[in-house]
């Protein structure tokens, strides 16, 4: 038993999860930048007027006040910083986001801090909104998340005995995290995915610079498809049993826009 | 498995605790209130709730057309000659057919979705009862599809996937307008709320009638 208050902090969080709790009680997956991910419970939070609730949707970004608590912590207080309208509007950007949240949450830890990760986050998420070219953003993304969080793939020597690549097509691993050479390549088992020199290319230009600066890059087919199979095999090799995620942004993809639908219910006559 | 309940409880007790606890909402301390409260309900309370309980399993079951909860094969929503059959309210969960129904303001159908695309649960459309929504619109003669999924991010995201699907079809669909809740503070509104409620603004008008759609 202990006399001392329960202890109030604020901060600010990415809503990444969340799942109902009792009778209208939401619990949330937060990452949050000076401790990682927290779990919270947000009292209330599903009945319609709740104060909390409209804050506390997937993919918000929020300022919350919160009281400690030893596993899961309660919010008191809710803010909206970005709402990311232009994400949530449209299902092909909403799948990308729900993506790039999902890998965010499972190479993160809980109570451990992660201010480069929920930066990214937040910036790509802004990006998200309203970029031209999502599925560049979500690839810059992996990269970006994979190399902070300690998982980068070698792109720039041989993965397995470090020795220089030439300017070639090479082939990349994702059980040995990275390009190989060609006297490697045939030491393993592994599945081998092709690397050709322009997707090489792109991807240490993915890896050394900021998203806007590669927001225009025209990439080519056959270039798009390979780093698309690279970036897969090496996510799903760090995240145990692959991202769940994947499926419904898979399946969105390719789908052709007809616009929104107009909103209110109303009657014709 | 769960241990936080007295590990000295006889067993008949321990086995309520466990089954209470499994339930939705109801954590390790919640369940064993229920049960000794259950302890010292009288033997035909607690028969007529088992019965209850059995009856629930044996005789409802889904209703052929809109998979809303039912005793008969076809609902009394479904079978009712009354009802609009050109317009189908499509819902997340059974409890959202309850909710609708008590307004009496709608006379159309339903159709339960049993539940709502969420990506990151792994939950996709082919788990939801969207095939059965499409056979019925090749069907029935429906003309307006009203998408009352919950005004939530999943909520969204699953009418968003179904205006994409059945937008070749040609059926006319809307959605219920989303805004500010009766009773709640502007100031407490968050701002997807608020664009909505912007948006769905309707005319004020001098005798106090809405505006007709
Ligand atoms: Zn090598
Ligand atoms: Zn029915």
């Amino acid at each position: 038993m202990t006399s001392s208050r329960p202890r109030l902090f604020s901060t600010e969080a990415v809503v990444l999860r969340h799942s109902d709790l009792g009778e209208a009680d939401r619990l949330l997956w937060l990452l949050t930048p000076q401790r990682g991910i927290l779990r919270a419970t947000a009292r209330g939070a599903r009945k319609p007027g709740s104060k909390l609730g409209g804050h506390l949707d997937l993919l918000c970004h929020v300022r919350l006040s919160m009281r400690e608590g030893r596993e899961l912590h309660s919010v008191s207080q809710a803010d909206t910083v970005d709402a990311f309208r232009g994400v949530r509007t449209d299902i092909g950007r909403l799948s990308r986001g729900l993506y790039m949240a999902e890998i965010a949450q499972r190479v993160s830890v809980e109570d451990a801090p992660a201010p480069a990760v929920f930066r990214l986050l937040v910036n790509s998420l802004g990006w998200l909104a309203a970029t031209e070219s999502p599925d560049t953003l979500v690839r810059w993304f992996a990269l970006r998340l994979l190399t902070i969080t300690g998982f980068k793939p070698e792109l720039g020597a041989c993965a397995e005995c470090g020795d220089t690549l030439e300017p070639d097509d090479h082939v990349f691993s994702a059980e040995r995290g990275g390009l190989l050479c060609p006297a490697c390549r045939s030491q393993g088992a592994d599945l081998l995915h092709p690397a050709s020199l322009g997707t090489i290319k792109v991807l240490r230009h993915l890896a050394r610079s900021d998203y806007p600066e590669v927001a225009s890059l025209k990439i080519g087919g056959e270039e798009r498809r390979q780093i698309e199979r690279i970036l897969r095999a090496h996510t799903n090799a760090v995240i145990d049993r692959g991202v769940r995620s994947a499926a419904f942004l898979d399946e969105i993809r390719d789908w052709p826009d007809v616009g929104p639908v107009p909103g209110g219910l109303r009657s014709e006559s | 498995m769960n241990s936080n309940f007295t590990p000295s409880a006889a067993a008949p007790v321990a086995r309520l605790i466990e089954a209470f606890n499994r339930l939705p909402g109801v954590g390790p301390k919640s369940a064993q209130r229920l049960t000794y409260y259950m302890i010292r309900m009288p033997r035909e309370e607690a028969e007529a709730l088992a019965e209850a309980v059995i009856s629930v399993k044996d005789r409802i079951v889904l209703c052929s057309r809109c998979l809303n909860i039912t005793e008969e094969p076809v609902c009394h929503v479904c079978t009712n000659e009354r009802r609009d059959r050109t317009r189908i309210c499509v819902v997340e969960e059974p409890l959202d057919v309850f909710a609708i129904e008590r307004t009496r303001a709608y006379d159309g159908l339903y159709h339960v979705l049993h539940g709502a695309i969420s990506p990151v649960n792994g939950i996709g459309a082919e788990q939801l009862k969207i095939r059965e929504l499409l056979d019925r619109l090749r069907d029935e003669s429906v003309k307006e599809l009203i998408l009352a999924t919950n005004p939530n991010l999943e909520g969204e995201a699953t009418s968003m996937y179904l205006q994409r699907l059945i937008a070749p079809l040609g059926i006319k669909m809307t959605r219920l307008a989303r805004g500010l809740s009766s009773g709640a503070d502007l100031e407490y509104a968050d701002e997807m709320t608020l664009v909505n409620a912007l948006e769905g603004r309707s005319e004020v008008m001098i005798d106090g009638e809405t505006p007709a759609g």
